[in-house]
């Protein structure tokens, strides 16, 4: 749950960038370091293994000034995406307020992406959080390998099998090129303190 | 083939290891079946070296799991990024379980006795302290502390008294024998309830009876060395790979018992991790995690 300084107007919302392994939630947030130096706050850090997958989290602090009198700060993490790290998911996955989904394009990790899917739902239901209720944007990655001919979901089909159910916000993207992770990054942030602004009653 | 082979190299890049290596299979598969291709002996092994250079990288991952030594600073991070409760002690204890977990023991331990000095949960601080002597295989680091704190005054006799039946009752799993110093004074009750300042009993071993992988069908005893709420670490010998390979992480286990100080109770558990380690003593045994259920109704026994 974000924290609301009431005395100093200041909310501190946390989002988690969910998915299944390699699917380009560092890489996203890599981006987001590089092209919103404006608002990050901080370094960013990452603790990988020596094969650069993200070993416990990336982190990367953005503050994004004042909105309804409020001084907004944000915290985005990533949680490891193998199937074996499931506890640190839970330990990162705390107190989300927020989540943006990356889901892999690529054919061949169709059924990652439904079980890191199955996965998010049961963690979040430890939490006593509804998948359906929490902010929760998509994001179908990777999609300028289509250029490449390699087989690629499509959007069309990651629709019905990811967004089905959720019918939620969805972007294509291609984190490595920057598309479509500031549109992510953006709905995700419009959801989360659209939330807060009920759940904290919080008004200019 | 080349369609194949593009594929092959792709998942490669993006670290998709077995992705990468299945094409390369297939791609091999092709060449030895097709006669065209069969006497191409350059084109077979660069195949075969780009599958071994795969199953090569994906051995070395598997050998990554470890939590290595992290800076004082990225520490710190992990410190005041996981700590969530209002309550500034229930924070920090939070914050030092939270560098336990991620396996940065010794600084938790600086942690853990820091907030017993401070007078901080002093029964959770205690038990934590023991705990991460163990987990980096200080036995007698352990007993030595027990011994200090009895001659000092941080702790009450209740409190000694507790932490007693849970460090004896570690040390006989552990198949230690050691005669521990009694408790003198004060009231000779035994606490009503263990590590009630953490909300959850605390759990010196279990029994698992596994119901798949190399070992189904056999019934385990495993000691617990780390716990942290409803989630338990074990270490499990590198010589024991079956039983490793019988924890999948996610698989359920039923009807677990587990060991705590004052009473058994059955209940179901998750495998939720499982690492291998890195440094110390025990290099190259691995750490399993399992979170015991607690929407199951804990049965005592």
């Amino acid at each position: 749950m974000a924290n609301f300084n009431l005395k100093d107007r200041v909310i501190e919302c946390k989002i988690v960038y969910y998915g299944p392994g390699r699917g380009g939630k560092t890489t996203n947030l890599q981006y987001i370091h590089k092209a919103f130096k404006k608002q990050t706050t901080g370094e960013m850090v990452s603790i990988n293994t020596k094969g650069d997958r993200t070993l416990f989290f990336d982190f990367l602090p953005l503050g994004l000034g004042k909105i309804k009198g409020c001084e907004i700060k944000v915290q985005l993490y990533t949680v490891p995406g193998q199937v074996r790290y499931s506890s640190t998911r839970k330990m990162v996955l705390k107190g989300v307020d927020g989540v943006v989904f990356v889901a892999d394009s690529l054919s061949v990790r169709r059924k990652e992406n439904m079980l890191s899917l199955k996965d998010l739902q049961q963690n979040l239901a430890e939490q006593k959080k509804s998948i359906f209720k929490i902010p929760l944007v998509l994001q179908y990655n990777k999609r300028d390998l289509a250029k490449e001919s390699i087989p690629l979901l499509s959007v069309k089909l990651m629709e019905r099998e990811l967004n089905r159910k959720l019918k939620i916000p969805s972007f294509p993207a291609s984190a490595l090129k920057g598309t479509g992770v500031g549109a992510t990054l953006q709905e995700c942030l419009k959801l989360t303190l659209q939330h807060l602004q009920r759940e904290l009653k919080w008004a200019g | 083939m080349k369609s194949l082979v593009k594929e092959a190299e792709l998942y490669r890049t993006q670290g998709l290891l077995e992705e990468s290596k299945e094409r390369y299979l297939e791609v091999l598969q092709l060449i030895e079946k097709n006669q065209r291709f069969q006497n191409n002996k350059k084109a077979i092994n660069v195949i075969k070296d780009r599958i071994v250079g795969l199953e090569k990288d994906l051995a070395e991952i598997d050998q990554e799991t470890e939590a290595p030594e992290l800076s004082g600073k990225v520490q710190d991070l992990i410190k005041n990024l996981f700590s969530f409760s209002q309550n500034k002690d229930a924070a920090e204890m939070e914050g030092a379980v939270a560098l336990a977990r991620f396996g940065q023991y010794e600084r938790a331990l600086a942690e853990f006795n820091r907030l017993l000095d401070k007078g901080t949960l002093p029964l959770i601080a205690a038990k934590n302290v023991l705990r991460c002597h163990l987990a980096l295989s200080s036995t007698d680091a352990a007993i030595d502390q027990f011994r200090k704190w009895l001659s000092g005054e941080l702790l009450s006799k209740k409190q000694l008294r507790d932490i007693r039946s849970f460090l004896e009752y570690v040390l006989k799993r552990k198949g230690i024998q050691t005669k521990l110093p009694e408790v003198v004074g004060g009231t000779s009750q035994r606490p009503k309830e263990a590590g009630s300042e953490g909300g959850f009993l605390d759990v010196c071993s279990v029994t698992i009876r596994l119901e798949s992988g190399p070992c189904k069908g056999s019934t385990k005893e495993l000691d617990v060395t780390f716990q942290s709420g409803n989630v338990i670490s074990l270490i499990i010998s590198a010589k024991d790979k079956d039983l490793v390979d019988s924890f999948v992480p996610g698989i359920r286990l039923r009807g677990v018992h587990f060991f705590s100080s004052i009473c058994v109770f059955r209940a179901n558990g998750i495998v939720s991790e499982w690492t291998s380690i890195k440094t110390g003593p025990r290099r190259g045994d691995y750490v399993l995690s399992i979170t015991i259920d607690r929407s199951d109704k804990l049965d005592i026994l």
